[in-house]
């Protein structure tokens, strides 16, 4: 019964998202054609929350994966340091004022996908010198990257002229504000290709999920499911970070919060977690234009206020144990 | 069936295992102290622990096999559970012992759903099959372990330190299975619970100053015993029967 209401709820937020907003639109303005509301509601609110669907289900299942490949609660792109890489790889070509490069992706997507990349090869050379299993000095590294990776933007903010690090602060924040189709169904793609891979490596993840000695015995190469699969959650992470910059906890806290209401083996959690993402972004992002600040309220921020206090919660009632 | 030769281990910079060479064509167990090398013997076998030297399982050296190929000739079954997935069903996580049997990237198939429900069966444990395995007693859980490798139907089981962690009753239950299962596998038993080896009953390899010494029988003989562990024993009264 809690669990309908939930989904219930997520799915009433869904619906009613599009039309909360610094205008506010009703049913009848946007059915007539060719007023300022239908526009606003096609062309602006309805991709926004595909944008931030798709966002917030990539954001899960990546901390999903992380957290079933290193065997750890804590472990997401954005506690080791990917999404910094990629914030920094971002604000170089925004910087360099680099265009669009290949076949119409801009720079700054290549460019976060790198530092993302960059980020889990890194990551993955100096896991060699952990002694095996000390995942948590693996996530020490990761928060060393990201205070390096923060002081590196600093460079590349003081290099900047005022116009360009107007855009790299607000980058900075995480946004969703888009305008058009075409970002939106991109990035749906992306996530759905995540789900996907995933998915298909559902049995190796549970095998590893038990303990790596073990997935390897059952006949699991571990070293090349791993890599494949970091693969792809960097290229997702990369190109969600390059459009609309870091969004924080959301890999945390919401594959938590599915496992307590769901608690069942990981293959199972896997649509649930991306579902749930979406559904826990949309809401997020509803909050930003719903409170009807002066300027809108950057998505990053609101995550991180949610998710702070979830993250001291979580360490906390992991010392109890 | 597992030949070693020439094996040769070291764990940050101290030798552990000398110029060890063996032939196990049957059942052992081995025996030998804390930190003697006999875990570390069970890793190598199972290519878990760098090593230099060769070893071969059924005429081919370890590494030439895929690991799935592997999985189906070898299973190791570890002294504790480690488990990170918290939810995971007994049912399910016995189920993973067929994954080198699936086709990949598809759902296990009926068979191997029914293979898991007769050795729950077999092992007395099928009333446990919808608990989270970390929900268990630690008795529970090595049943569980040893359904997990019987699914797998390989014809070696390794068992390293079985009865470490438990009660005399749960270590017997243990100790009937295994010697039970040496019908139909080879079973290297790796312990340090006398009672146990003397049960299963099984040629002795014993590790001492980083060789391994083959016995094939007459091992538990308190004069034996006493030489080879330091200690004085009063016969190994408490015998299993």
């Amino acid at each position: 019964m809690f669990k309908f209401a939930l989904w219930f709820f997520l799915l009433a937020i869904l619906v009613i998202s599009p039309f909360i907003g610094a205008v506010s639109l009703n049913l009848g303005d946007i059915l007539n054609a060719d007023t300022l509301a239908r526009n606003i509601f096609f062309e602006l609110r309805l991709p926004r929350v595909l944008f931030a669907f798709a966002a917030g289900s990539i954001l899960a299942l990546s901390g999903l994966l992380f957290q079933t490949l290193f065997r750890n609660a804590l472990m997401t792109p954005y506690t080791l340091g990917i999404s910094s890489g990629a914030v920094l790889g971002a604000g170089i070509a925004l910087k360099l004022g680099l265009g669009t490069l290949f076949f119409g992706v801009a720079a700054i997507s290549i460019f976060g996908f790198l530092g993302a990349l960059f980020t889990v090869f890194l990551l993955l050379y100096l896991a060699q010198f952990l002694r095996s299993g000390h995942h948590e000095s693996l996530l020490l590294l990761g928060i060393a990257l990201s205070l390096f990776y923060t002081a590196a933007l600093m460079v590349v903010f003081y290099l900047g002229s005022a116009m360009q690090n107007d855009v790299l602060i607000r980058f900075t924040m995480g946004s969703l504000s888009i305008i058009g189709w075409q970002t939106p169904l991109l990035l749906a793609f992306v996530a759905f290709m995540l789900f996907v891979g995933i998915y298909l490596y559902r049995f190796e993840l549970q095998l590893l999920s038990i303990s790596e000695h073990q997935a390897q015995l059952k006949g699991i190469n571990t070293k090349r499911v791993t890599l494949i699969l970091l693969l792809l959650s960097s290229l997702g992470i990369g190109i969600l970070v390059s459009i609309s910059g870091p969004i924080g906890f959301v890999g945390l806290i919401v594959p938590h919060i599915v496992a307590k209401i769901y608690p069942q083996t990981i293959n199972k959690r896997i649509l649930k977690t991306a579902l749930f993402g979406g559904f826990f972004l949309v809401f997020c992002d509803t909050l930003t234009r719903g409170l009807q600040t002066q300027s809108e309220l950057p998505i990053g921020i609101v995550t991180a206020l949610i998710g702070g206090p979830f993250f001291i919660y979580l360490i906390i009632s992991k010392g109890k144990k | 069936m597992i030949e070693l030769k020439e094996l040769q281990c070291a764990f940050n910079g101290r030798v552990i295992l000398e110029n060890v060479s063996l032939k196990i064509d049957s059942h052992i167990s081995v025996l030998g102290a804390n930190g003697s090398g006999k875990s570390t013997l069970a890793k190598a076998i199972c290519d878990l622990v760098a090593f230099s030297g060769t070893v071969f399982i059924a005429g081919k050296k370890t590494q030439e096999y895929t690991l799935n190929e592997r999985a189906k000739l070898l299973s190791y079954i570890p002294a504790k559970l480690e488990i990170h997935d918290p939810y995971i069903s007994v049912e399910e996580f016995v189920l993973l012992g067929r994954f080198a049997h699936k086709k990949s990237l598809f759902d296990y198939s009926d068979k191997d759903k029914n293979i898991t429900l007769q050795t729950l069966e077999f092992l007395n444990i099928v009333h446990l099959k919808e608990n989270p395995v970390s929900s268990l007693s630690s008795g529970e859980q090595q049943l569980v372990l040893i359904a997990q490798a019987l699914t797998q139907q390989s014809k070696i089981i390794i068992f390293d330190e079985p009865t470490a962690n438990l009660d005399p009753h749960n270590a017997k239950i243990i100790a009937q299975h295994i010697k039970g299962l040496k019908e139909w596998h080879q079973i290297i038993l790796i312990t340090h619970d006398l009672h146990l080896a003397c049960y299963v009953d099984s040629p002795v390899v014993f590790i001492k100053d980083k060789t391994a010494a083959f016995y094939e029988k007459e091992f538990f003989d308190d004069a034996r015993l006493e030489e080879l562990y330091g200690v004085a024993f009063e016969s190994l009264a408490v015998k299993y029967v």
